[in-house]
């Protein structure tokens, strides 16, 4: 199978890396061998239909700061948007930095990718956070795949669990913490009694948050997920604009002392029921929702099924890389299984 | 607040046409933020079939009076508005399409669709220059510039709602809270590759009712040349009265009645997010109109909200003993009419199985007379094909009727007290309308009958 990749950053380079990995174990078991026809990156792209050589990509990333730059294979400056068209990718695999405030061009590629019939594994939450319908449609129109796993919970397949859950019983809540960073702040400040801005500069120190860190501990990241989460599993119509926001900013150390008197601890709580919110609550101390650290926990509450949580890492490059392979896979399989 | 309002055909037939409606616009845009969407001009989507089909069948000429009728109507009313030039590129583009259109001598559904656009590209051009001659700041999209998607099935589009949604509120309400007002092509769409489609059924109601769900609007107005809906045809009925409100499943009952009436696929995205349309008269701003909503409960004692007449159709009745208890005779039956393209208004089967009766237009009676003849009668599916001409229907619309018990004493008692015989009748199960067919003579005086006994004198 062909695969486009934009972005080569954190995750697109660790996705060209496992897929170099695990080369044989995937054709051994699924018979799949993907190849990496092109690669377009911020400032460049590089293409070549039998399959680019990962180690001369890393090298001319390191070395020239774009993929443009691989002998023979790199090209200028071109329109993306026509490369994605033209090239004869299968999959598009959109691994971009995400960006809720201007998510359109990744929009834009996505659309080129499924109108030009090309099936598209998504990492970038920002197009699902405002426009997941829209797309879900347009995929559906064009009948090609759209998968995105790896933008809720990262490397640990939160998507799927909940599908799974979702099939044969009714999902009547969802209650989760889905950012790590924020988890670890607040697990801090618990732990250690620290303010939030001493968890803050501690959780930049271990590389958890960024520089800017906003998107974070505003509670965006996470509401985007939840959205994601809302239209992808529940088939509810939803976007950023519906979900009732409140970050961690606020949080006090005497808040988080007297939720702990009361054998309980503050998270940042995504929750689904008759509307969408992201708020910190104060959830019991034996919640299966109390992750440590910055860890990700999703639990569902099912009519029939009762409660069921699944607990993992939620982020990093190698661990969303196997997201975006776990959804290459998939497509591969359902791909090879119509007529 | 927040509106979208569409102006039909006969409200912009001419510059004085358009000069009121942007009056219209301006005396709400002050307070209230308002998006526009345009019909062609009144009879210019007819002329430019015309050309197309004449331009298709090889010119002789033809095609050029048809070309020079549409020139002349929109320079004069670009003159008359201020600026004569204003759709020169645009008239001559479509000259040039016509003449593509002779030289391959084909006319494709595609290439029908690009022609017809250009109505609806006319007329807005024409209506944002009289917009701004009223000193209203107003942008001109056509569909595809807002954001409006589509398949592929040029002649009867079927928007991807949810894309299009997300992209007219990309592209629309930026303006919107610019304090611009967007004016919006009707009726005309694109396909993901940026290929021209229409809409087909709906048309440009559908377009309004698409731009308003995408923003979010509180209600849509549909300016007309009515005062709204009737709660019968004034000209049967002369005590006949505008309907001031009612819900959008009625509507949807009301929709085949009367050419003002909205398609049941515009009314959807209105609908479904609970946004009402009102259906105004330019040449009457002032009426209330017709208000439609979710919730539109009948007032105590109300049993009907509208008579309707359908004055042109037959009847056809399929016998014979062979169909009764037969699995797939009906089946046999419909599937032979579509084949034919005969669309049917009324079915009604007895449990006896011995008959089913099927309505049409009186057009198409003959011709479904024959495809029956020979797709039931040859094979020995059935005995007997009947006909009945000069037949009316009448329907009585309203959600009184449901679960109103004696509904149906009155209505046929109203009937039988006029001596007329009621030839066949049918009704949903969704008990909002009951629709039944009298000799086609005895149709206005029954529709009289009725109004009288269900909605009062």
């Amino acid at each position: 199978m062909k695969l486009l990749l934009v972005g080569y950053g954190v995750v697109g380079q660790a996705l060209a890396r496992l897929l170099e990995a695990e080369r044989a174990a995937l054709y051994a078991r699924h018979a799949f061998s993907p190849s990496l026809v092109g690669v377009i990156d911020s400032r460049g792209a590089a293409a070549d239909p039998r399959g680019l050589d990962v180690a001369a990509l890393h090298e001319a990333k390191r070395s020239h700061g774009t993929v443009g730059a691989l002998p023979i294979y790199g090209l200028g400056d071109l329109d993306p948007i026509e490369l994605i068209v033209e090239s004869e990718a299968q999959v598009l695999v959109e691994a971009t930095p995400t960006s809720v405030a201007a998510p359109g061009p990744s929009i834009a590629r996505l659309k080129a990718a499924f109108r030009s019939g090309k099936h598209a594994v998504c990492v970038n939450k920002g197009p699902l956070a405002v426009a997941l319908p829209a797309l879900l449609e347009l995929a559906r129109h064009n009948q090609v795949e759209f998968r995105f796993s790896g933008t809720v919970g990262g490397g640990t397949p939160m998507l799927n669990f909940a599908q799974e859950c979702a099939r044969g019983d009714h999902v009547t809540a969802v209650r989760a913490v889905l950012n790590g960073t924020t988890n670890f702040i607040l697990w801090r400040m618990a732990l250690e009694g620290e303010t939030f801005h001493a968890a803050l500069a501690e959780a930049m120190r271990l590389g958890y948050a960024e520089r800017d860190p906003s998107a974070d501990v505003d509670g965006i990241d996470t509401a985007t997920k939840l959205v994601i989460l809302a239209n992808g599993v529940l088939r509810r119509a939803c976007a950023i604009g519906d979900v009732s926001i409140t970050g961690i900013r606020g949080v006090t150390r005497e808040q988080v002392e007297r939720a702990r008197a009361s054998r309980h601890v503050i998270k940042l709580v995504a929750e689904i029921d008759h509307g969408l919110s992201v708020a910190p609550r104060e959830v019991p101390a034996d919640s299966p929702l109390n992750v440590p650290a910055n860890l990700n926990a999703l639990s569902l509450e099912l009519r029939t099924g009762g409660d069921v949580t699944l607990v993992g890492r939620g982020a990093g490059g190698p661990e969303t890389a196997t997201a975006v392979l776990r959804d290459l896979i998939d497509i591969w399989h359902s791909i090879g299984s119509t007529p | 607040m927040k509106l979208v309002m569409k102006f039909g055909g006969t409200s912009l037939a001419d510059a004085e046409c358009m000069c009121r409606c942007a009056a219209l616009v301006k005396s709400r845009a002050g307070r209230d933020r308002v998006a526009v969407v345009a019909s062609a001009m009144d009879g210019v989507t007819e002329e430019l079939l015309a050309l197309a089909e004449a331009a298709a069948s090889g010119g002789h000429g033809v095609p050029d009076a048809h070309l020079a009728a549409l020139r002349r109507r929109h320079e004069q009313a670009a003159q008359a508005l201020g600026e004569p030039g204003l759709l020169a590129p645009l008239l001559d583009r479509l000259e040039r399409l016509a003449e593509g259109i002779e030289a391959v001598a084909e006319l494709t559904p595609r290439s029908r669709d690009a022609v017809l656009s250009f109505g609806e590209r006319l007329s807005t051009a024409l209506l944002h220059r009289a917009l701004a001659g009223a000193g209203v700041a107003s942008r001109a999209f056509t569909g595809q510039e807002a954001g409006l998607v589509t398949d592929g099935r040029f002649g009867d589009a079927e928007p991807l709602v949810e894309l299009s949604l997300y992209q007219a509120a990309e592209t629309l309400g930026p303006a919107i809270a610019a304090g611009e007002t967007p004016v919006v092509t009707g009726f005309i769409a694109a396909t993901q590759h940026g290929v021209v489609t229409t809409l087909g059924r709906g048309g440009s109601d559908y377009t309004a009712t698409l731009v308003g769900a995408a923003l979010k609007a509180d209600e849509i107005w549909i300016w007309s040349d009515v005062d709204g809906l009737m709660s019968a045809d004034p000209r049967i009925v002369s005590g006949a009265r505008r309907l001031d409100r009612i819900s959008f499943p009625e509507a949807v009952e009301m929709a085949q009645f009367g050419a003002k009436a909205m398609h049941p696929r515009a009314l959807e995205p209105a609908a479904e997010r609970g946004i009402p349309v009102r259906m105004k008269n330019t040449f009457n701003p002032e009426g209330q109109g017709t208000l439609i909503v979710n919730e539109a409960a009948p007032a105590p004692g109300e049993i009907a909200r509208s008579i309707h007449l359908l004055r042109d159709t037959g009847l056809i009745t399929v016998t014979g003993a062979a169909m009764i208890g037969r699995v797939g005779t009906a089946a046999r039956l419909f599937q032979t009419l579509s084949e034919h393209g005969i669309n049917i208004r009324m079915i009604s089967q007895s449990v006896s199985e011995a008959a089913i009766t099927v309505a049409v237009t009186g057009a198409q009676l003959e011709a479904a007379r024959a495809a029956l003849e020979v797709g039931l009668l040859r094979t020995g599916a059935a005995r007997h094909v009947l006909v009945e001409e000069d037949v009316a229907i009448i329907a009585v619309v309203g959600s009184g009727l449901r679960g109103t018990p004696g509904v149906a004493a009155r209505l046929f008692g109203a009937v039988a007290r006029k001596r007329v015989n009621v030839i066949a009748i049918a009704q949903g199960s969704s008990e909002l309308s009951v629709s039944f067919a009298v000799a086609r003579a005895a149709g206005p005086e029954i529709v009289r009958a009725l109004h009288e006994e269900l909605i009062g004198a």
